[in-house]
């Protein structure tokens, strides 16, 4: 028998349908995997699951017995446990005051017991194979990945019947990723059922036994993980076959758009040889902190060249700025869309015309109803999902901010485009759709860089790779030489 | 989409306009002599340096910066215009005078803060001290008499309305323009929203700082010489504690202390609150000592309601 069985489930927002009739179970000691696209309703149907929100139609049944959640607290009642995305820690509070909250210890005279809480803390967390985190430190000052473990431990020493995760992995380090797995992997043989959403596939395939994928509101597959592959994962998520694949260019490369010699910055990169022609993309591979960033802000003119040349076009560029390479036709999609990219208290259509507002008016002027067209034509062409070109840009999701800011990019009309991990935290609809951009803007002849630290990305999107190590590129690739592993070891060769 | 119909007068204007009108309507009920023309030209009046000045700092604010020199400013550069007029006979020198040196003054904020990268705040505290000093070094502390054009822009009337008043309306009908409709102005609000995307999507920061110091510093340059205009005499005291009524009336007017929000409507609201406040003291007899608290106070209810704005729409 199922420990929780939904029929049926409605849910929409303001006229929108965002589930459309879910049937979802899942029984005790099950894993179970929750995939799909950002927007396809995972979110809402666990909030459903545990009370957080209600269904507009549909029965929720625990143990057999139907059960009417009508908050959060109904669901904890009845032993589920919804560990959200976003932290809810207390910042200036211990780590062990954190895992006690609701419910401190208390010993004589009614004073809470420091004691007996740091070794309940202790426990919780070494159960979830956290060892590594002091229960006297302030949750405050964790990394994030140790927030998420706090929060974790805290569900997990409820002794919940249901435990439901929304991506713990996204900010943990492979090491803490094997312990916590280890742990998820006891609590369901002592008979927990666990819901696990992520858009990690290769975790969803190795933890869960089962893997459920919603596509816009709708459940389109429901699959035991064992014989299923991630293209499997990825046609039903996202409707298409082949997502991954190469696709060579009809036209040989135009004319030579870049060329970088013996280049460094007196730092963290020296003696840099790239070259890049019209209509091709070229990777940057590395490890992390091998200088893939560094080396596009040393292009752009966001870091001084202190060694060797960069030309544009045949002509020397020693940018002293970033608004020096953008009147030279340089045009840089950042890495961290929230820190460097967006102008979150802006509009859609201010963030597309920011880097070109020469183009929209005239003696310094700036017409709002051209900006607002060109927000419009980007939403065509780049496929955004947006409500309109006023809209907030905090109020879409990454892979929509992402495609936003690659209009900023393209409307400054760039010969060179540069890109900064392009796909980092998107859907992956929204990479797919992203992917399909880089190919036709280098068909239209523009010349574009990529850095990624994904091999996969590399191999479907480009050319060639230039592969880096410790702030110096060591060899560049193309078609016929490039592979994962070969690309790997190079990154390896400075370590 | 309904949103956008708002913008013109969204909620933070609307809370200042409300403020506005409260106090307004008590004024009316507890003061025979408040709605009578001459007084309410009088606030207008007393609006319009605060106004004038405000225009300035609210770029500053929102490119994240902060002016507080803008008082100082305008004691040097009333003081510097009345000499430059007394010495030549020319009285109308003055007014370029003080606008050249509220200019530099502003260049000279603008060049600490892109240049050596000094922290605006201190920055423009130095200039505040230094500005103040010189004021008082250049006329022994003595006030220096003021006529013509200067004294026409200060007290004189246009059809029974204030000249300064009709001039602060126009500044602040440019400025309108200027943030909402020019390249600069988009900047401005880039910057103050995200200084490091704004820098890699080609913005050249430091011009742009510049130029918004600059602007606050030529506006108080302005607002001094037509502040001596009005008492017929620059004082070198003159504007002594002024950056508190223009912040507030920036702060007031809804713009976010970090950057990036504001609007001009709203400040021009925030002055004339601040001027009614002022009126309010004389016209209930209360103790101008009270007014100084009172300005503190009304201070940090402004930035206090700014930041639980802000904690609510990092919660949404």
């Amino acid at each position: 028998m199922s420990l929780l069985e939904a029929r049926g489930i409605e849910k929409g927002f303001g006229g929108n349908p965002v589930l459309r009739g879910i049937d979802f179970s899942v029984r005790a000691g099950e894993i179970v995997g929750l995939l799909g696209e950002n927007g396809a309703g995972k979110s809402t149907l666990m909030n459903i699951l545990s009370g957080n929100l209600q269904p507009d139609r549909g029965t929720i049944a625990i143990a057999g017995r139907e059960a009417s959640l009508g908050s959060a607290a109904a669901g904890q009642a009845l032993g589920i446990r919804f560990i959200h995305q976003e932290l809810s820690l207390l910042p200036s509070l211990t780590v062990a005051e954190n895992i006690s909250v609701g419910r401190l210890p208390r010993g004589r005279l009614g004073l809470v017991d420091r004691g007996r809480m740091r070794r309940n803390a202790r426990a919780a967390l070494d159960t979830i194979g956290a060892m590594g985190i002091d229960p006297k430190r302030l949750a405050g000052s964790l990394r994030l990945g140790e927030q998420q473990l706090v929060e974790i431990a805290r569900a997990v020493s409820h002794q919940p019947r249901l435990l439901i995760m929304d991506e713990p992995t996204s900010s943990l380090t492979a090491h803490e990723v094997d312990g916590f797995f280890a742990f998820v992997r006891r609590l369901a043989a002592q008979g927990t059922a666990i819901i696990f959403i992520t858009h990690r596939l290769e975790e969803a395939l190795s933890l869960c036994h089962r893997l459920v994928v919603l596509r816009n509101g709708a459940l389109v597959a429901d699959r035991p993980a064992e014989g299923t592959d991630r293209q499997t994962l990825i046609a039903d998520m996202t409707g298409r076959a082949s997502l991954f694949t190469y696709q060579p260019h009809a036209d040989a490369p135009g004319e030579r758009l870049l060329e970088v010699e013996a280049a460094g910055d007196g730092s963290d990169l020296a003696g840099i040889d790239l070259d890049l022609r019209s209509g091709e993309v070229v990777g940057l591979f590395g490890l992390v902190g091998a200088g893939r960033t560094e080396l596009l802000e040393l292009i752009f003119g966001a870091r001084r060249l202190r060694t060797g040349r960069i030309e544009i076009g045949g002509r020397p560029a020693r940018f002293a700025s970033p608004a020096d390479a953008v009147r030279r036709g340089l045009a840089l999609v950042p890495e961290g869309r929230k820190v460097q990219g967006i102008l979150p208290q802006h509009d859609i259509a201010r963030n597309v015309a920011i880097a070109n507002l020469g183009a929209f008016g005239r003696f310094g002027f700036v017409s709002s109803r051209r900006e607002r067209a060109a927000a419009d034509r980007y939403r065509q062409a780049l496929g955004i999902r947006m409500t309109g070109p006023r809209q907030a840009i905090t109020a879409l999701s990454g892979g929509n901010q992402q495609k936003v800011l690659i209009g900023r990019a393209l409307a400054t009309g760039p010969r060179l485009l540069l890109l900064d991990e392009p796909t980092h935290g998107v859907d992956i609809g929204a990479k797919s759709d992203i992917y399909e951009i880089i190919r036709a803007e280098a068909r239209s002849g523009r010349g574009i860089l990529v850095a990624s630290s994904e091999t996969e990305e590399i191999l479907t999107l480009c050319d060639r790779v230039a592969v880096m190590s410790k702030g110096r590129l060591v060899d560049m690739l193309d078609r016929g030489s490039m592979s994962e592993a070969r690309m790997v070891e190079l990154a390896f060769t400075g370590h | 989409m309904r949103r956008a119909h708002l913008r013109f007068l969204d909620v933070r204007e609307a809370s200042v306009a409300l403020m506005l009108v409260a106090v307004a309507v008590y004024l009316s009920f507890a003061s025979d002599y408040f709605l009578a023309p001459r007084n309410l030209l009088n606030v207008g009046r007393q609006a319009s340096v605060v106004g004038m000045v405000a225009l300035g700092q609210a770029l500053v604010i929102i490119a994240r910066g902060i002016d507080l020199s803008v008082g100082s400013v305008i004691g040097l550069s009333a003081v510097a215009g009345a000499i430059v007029a007394r010495e030549t006979g020319i009285d109308g020198l003055s007014l370029p005078v003080a606008a050249i040196v509220g200019l530099a003054c502003g260049l000279f904020n603008g060049l600490l803060y892109t240049k050596l990268r000094i922290n605006p705040f201190i920055a423009t505290l130095g200039t505040l001290s230094i500005a103040r000093g010189i004021a008082l070094l250049l006329t022994g502390g003595l006030p220096v008499p003021l006529a013509g054009p200067a004294e026409f822009l200060g007290a004189g009337r246009l059809g029974g309305i204030p000249v300064s008043l009709i001039i602060m309306l126009v500044l602040a009908a440019v400025f309108v323009v200027i943030a909402g409709s020019t390249r600069f102005g988009r900047e401005v609000f880039a910057i103050g929203d995200n200084p490091k995307a704004s820098r890699l999507a080609g913005i050249p920061l430091d011009w742009v700082r510049l130029r918004v110091f600059a602007i606050s510093g030529m506006l108080a340059g302005f607002g001094g010489i037509i502040l001596a205009g009005n008492l017929a005499s620059a004082d070198p005291n003159l504007g002594l504690g002024y950056e508190l009524d223009v912040i507030a009336a920036v702060i007031l007017g809804g713009t976010s202390l970090s950057g990036g929000r504001g609007s001009i409507p709203g400040v021009i609201l925030g002055a004339v609150l601040m001027a009614l406040l002022n009126n309010a003291f004389v016209l209930l007899g209360i103790s101008a000592y009270w007014q100084v608290v009172t300005k503190g106070v009304v201070i940090i209810l402004a930035v206090g309601l700014d930041s639980i704005r802000r904690d609510k729409s990092a919660d949404d």
